[in-house]
């Protein structure tokens, strides 16, 4: 016996086949099916449009930047000399955010290269060199190569990223460039664009191992 | 073929490619600017080249001075009094253009940006509309005085209106000089620039070859794709044939082609030596067209091949499969022309629609499917199925990039502009225009004439060579309005299309045609006769509604519009509410 969910709106009526409501054929009149009429009225319609907005733009009744001789209610901007403000969460180009000291805050955990659905993100982990008070504690990115080509803009590697360290904050659109290498983005470029507030680093405060606030372990790493 | 008729040919083959070219370049452009016009936003436009004021001025100065003063100087020479008269008429006819021309576009300009002294003024108030009737009536005015002007009084009119046009063109030329503003001059060219810019930026573009593509194949596809459509052009008749007189030692030489004789025959028979205006003039003519014209397939067949893309394999096939399918409807259509032309050589095709009616009128059903199979050629919408974003991410040219996407996309242009032209030669009467003969205007019903206007060979074949390229420039804005008009269609539906409607249709007409003909020929001259005064009454239908037509434009593009309606309009509504966007004191 096949267990009864609760019926709702959304599910089907159970027992009985889906009847369906029979919608009648569009009329197919020897006209239509012809086509030539059709189409005799269709190119009417879009010459009698091309027609009367020519004839205005032309005639300067209407704005067109070619005349801009319309003072009022202009509806065009000349980009790129100005610009519309983007949405708060318009998705530019990746940034990598820094730290105090300049370094990049990627601990190179590889979350976002794993949940890029284009695989356009290569990461090669390093250890830091002996001596830093990071060594043993976390590793940084040696190489983070973006494909900017390949991206697509879906936001995953931020969302992933545990850090803060990954942003697509920079509100700077894809540019064109006329090669494919020029679309892949490196660890210093990537650090040299700022947000679209001009700062370099991650809003969210870091605890830095050894100071106070760090929740976690507080050991001698100097002699790992 | 000796030296003359080579140095003729390179020379035609300037002219045909050139325009070609250009038309193409044109077209690009056309197609993006009027997709806007028609969907009401703006179109290509911004790019701009900054002139200094100087050279904008001499730009501005130096064709109408040119003008004026060829004017003049061909008014000072001695000439029979047959050509005397007809000058005298051209340029009568040139001086009510060039006035009426250009006292619109001031009367614009002036109501546009405001009158800078007393002769501006004057209209401040007037209604363009009444400047174009005018230089209409006075046309029509020209036309009649001329009849008064006798061949003995030809070269003192000559003479006189000659001068007249000169002094407008300079006058005109100053004046317009003089308005040039200040500063530089950002030349813009509503935006046609455009397509100089795209070609420059792809040059520079990388030139992409995928890893395991052939890259041989891979770089001929576009230039195999781009070769049938420039090549097909050989066979175009885009003007009279020349007809120049022998200088007496019956071998055609440098020093005959200053003998174009004044006139010929009604007939257009040839005494000395005839050149047509045709790059090669083949027997096998049309024959010659599809078989150029169908190696384009192979074209975008091996670029889908080539690239080693799934998507790009698909396209390529789509493309093939389509284009093999329309070529043989694009064929049978056309059967039935033949049969009434007579002939498969376009040069013969456009003189038989001179001497008889178009033949749009002769074989409309056969035009219908032509056009539709040679739609589907082009591989333009609705036809466009070789491309498909959505299905197979771009078409055959996928994985192309630079110049050689842009071969693709030129030679796309290039077959539009050709299959306009084709169109033209085969349906729209080529290069002839209603009434003009090859010894001049002409206007009659049966035999019964109206009207006649003696013309020399060489004003026959200026107009011939005019309105030929003026058709085809039309025909191609035709054929670039369908892409804004119509939707796709299914791939399934194209190929039922083509095997299932087109081609059955196609076998049919020709049938009914074959029959037809038959019957026409054996029923005798009174039959005849009447077909003739049928010809000729379409002859004047074209002629009054290419006239009509001219009119109702330019009197609906000059007609004024009212401010409050289309600042109603949603987008003006937008930007409104926007706040606006341009810095405007008014708008604080
Ligand atoms: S935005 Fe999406 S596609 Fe682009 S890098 Fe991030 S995860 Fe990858
Ligand atoms: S950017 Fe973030 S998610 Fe990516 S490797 Fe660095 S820390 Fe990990």
């Amino acid at each position: 016996m096949i267990k009864r969910t609760a019926q709702t709106t959304w599910t089907k009526p159970a027992g009985g086949p889906v009847t369906g409501k029979p919608i009648a054929r569009p009329n197919r009149t020897a006209e239509v099916q012809a086509y030539f009429p059709e189409f005799v009225r269709g190119l009417a319609v879009s010459m009698r449009h091309f027609f009367k907005n020519t004839k205005e733009m032309m005639l300067g009744q209407k704005p067109d930047p070619v005349l801009e001789s319309l003072e009022e209610g202009v509806t065009t901007i000349c980009y790129p000399e100005e610009r519309r403000p983007y949405p708060e969460r318009f998705r530019g180009i990746h940034r990598l955010t820094l730290r105090d000291d300049g370094s990049p805050r990627c601990v190179a955990c590889l979350c976002c290269s794993t949940a890029c659905p284009a695989q356009c993100i290569s990461i090669e982990a390093a250890e830091y060199p002996p001596g830093d008070s990071k060594r043993g504690y976390e590793r940084y990115p040696k190489t983070f190569v973006i494909d900017e080509l390949r991206c697509i803009f879906c936001g995953f590697c931020v969302e992933a990223c545990p850090c803060d360290a990954i942003r697509m904050d920079t509100g700077i659109h894809a540019v064109p460039y006329d090669s494919r290498d020029q679309f892949i983005y490196r660890k210093d470029l990537l650090m040299e664009f700022s947000g679209r507030d001009g700062s370099r680093k991650s809003a969210n405060p870091r605890h830095e191992p050894g100071d106070p606030t760090h929740p976690g372990l507080s050991r001698d790493h100097m002699e790992h | 073929m000796n030296l003359v008729e080579l140095v003729l040919t390179v020379g035609k083959i300037a002219i045909v490619l050139g325009f070609f070219l250009n038309l193409a370049a044109l077209g690009v452009w056309a197609d993006r600017r009027q997709g806007a016009m028609v969907q009401d936003r703006v179109g290509p436009n911004r790019a701009v080249v900054h002139l200094p004021n100087m050279l904008a001025r001499l730009i501005v100065l130096l064709p109408p001075a040119l003008f004026g003063v060829l004017s003049i100087f061909l008014a000072l020479g001695n000439v029979t009094p047959r050509l005397a008269h007809e000058r005298a008429l051209v340029n009568v006819q040139l001086t009510v253009l060039v006035t009426w021309l250009s006292l619109l576009v001031l009367c614009v300009t002036v109501q546009r940006g405001g009158a800078i002294n007393k002769l501006e003024e004057m209209f401040e108030d007037i209604d363009p509309r009444s400047i174009f009737f005018g230089g209409l009536g006075l046309h029509a005015l020209g036309l009649v005085a001329m009849r008064f002007v006798t061949l003995d009084g030809a070269p003192a009119a000559a003479r006189i209106t000659g001068f007249v046009l000169g002094g407008v063109f300079l006058l005109v030329g100053l004046y317009a000089t003089s308005r040039v503003p200040e500063g530089s001059i950002p030349l813009r060219l509503a935006g046609t620039l455009h397509a100089l810019a795209d070609t420059i930026k792809m040059i520079f573009k990388e030139d992409f070859v995928p890893k395991n593509a052939d890259r041989l194949l891979h770089s001929l596809a576009p230039m195999i794709a781009i070769f049938p459509a420039i090549v097909v052009t050989a066979v175009l008749p885009f003007g009279n044939d020349l007809c120049f007189a022998d200088n007496g030692d019956k071998v055609f030489g440098f020093a005959d082609l200053g003998n174009l004789v004044n006139a010929v025959p009604a007939s257009g028979a040839c005494a000395g030596w005839r050149v047509p205006l045709q790059i090669a003039d083949l027997n096998v003519g049309i024959l010659y067209i599809f078989a150029m014209s169908s190696t384009g397939i192979i074209g975008a067949a091996i670029a889908g091949w080539a690239s080693d893309n799934k998507f790009s394999l698909l396209g390529g096939l789509r493309a093939c499969s389509q284009m093999v399918s329309y070529e043989v409807a694009m064929g049978l259509a056309l059967v039935g022309l033949f049969l009434v032309y007579d002939s498969v050589r376009l040069g013969d095709m456009a003189v038989w629609q001179g001497q008889n009616a178009w033949g749009v009128f002769v074989q409309p059903a056969g035009f219908l499917l032509f056009l539709t199979a040679l739609c589907a050629e082009t591989k333009r919408v609705p036809f466009d199925q070789p491309e498909g974003e959505s299905e197979i991410v771009a078409g055959y040219f996928l994985e192309y990039s630079g110049f050689k996407w842009g071969m693709f996309m030129v030679g796309e242009y290039l077959e539009m502009c050709f299959a306009s032209a084709l169109l033209v030669a085969l349906f729209f009467g080529g290069y002839s225009l209603p009434f003009i003969h090859p010894d001049g205007l002409r206007i009659a019903f049966g035999d019964a004439i109206l009207y006649e206007y003696k013309m020399t060979h060489l004003a026959v074949t200026v107009i011939s060579v005019l309105g030929f390229f003026g058709k085809v420039v039309l025909v191609t804005w035709f054929q670039v309005f369908f892409r804004w008009t119509l939707p796709r269609f299914r791939y399934d539906q194209l190929m039922k299309l083509g095997w299932t409607k087109l081609l059955p249709l196609a076998i049919a007409n020709m049938m009914l045609t074959a029959v037809v003909v038959l019957a026409a020929r054996s029923a005798g001259p009174a039959v005849a006769s009447w077909l003739k005064i049928l010809a000729d009454l379409s002859q004047a239908l074209i002629a009054v509604l290419t006239l009509a037509g001219f009119v109702a434009l330019v009197v609906g593009l000059l007609e004024p519009v009212e401010r409050k309606k289309f600042l109603a309009s949603s987008a003006a509504r937008f930007a409104a509410a926007m706040g606006g966007v341009k810095a405007e004191p008014r708008q604080a």
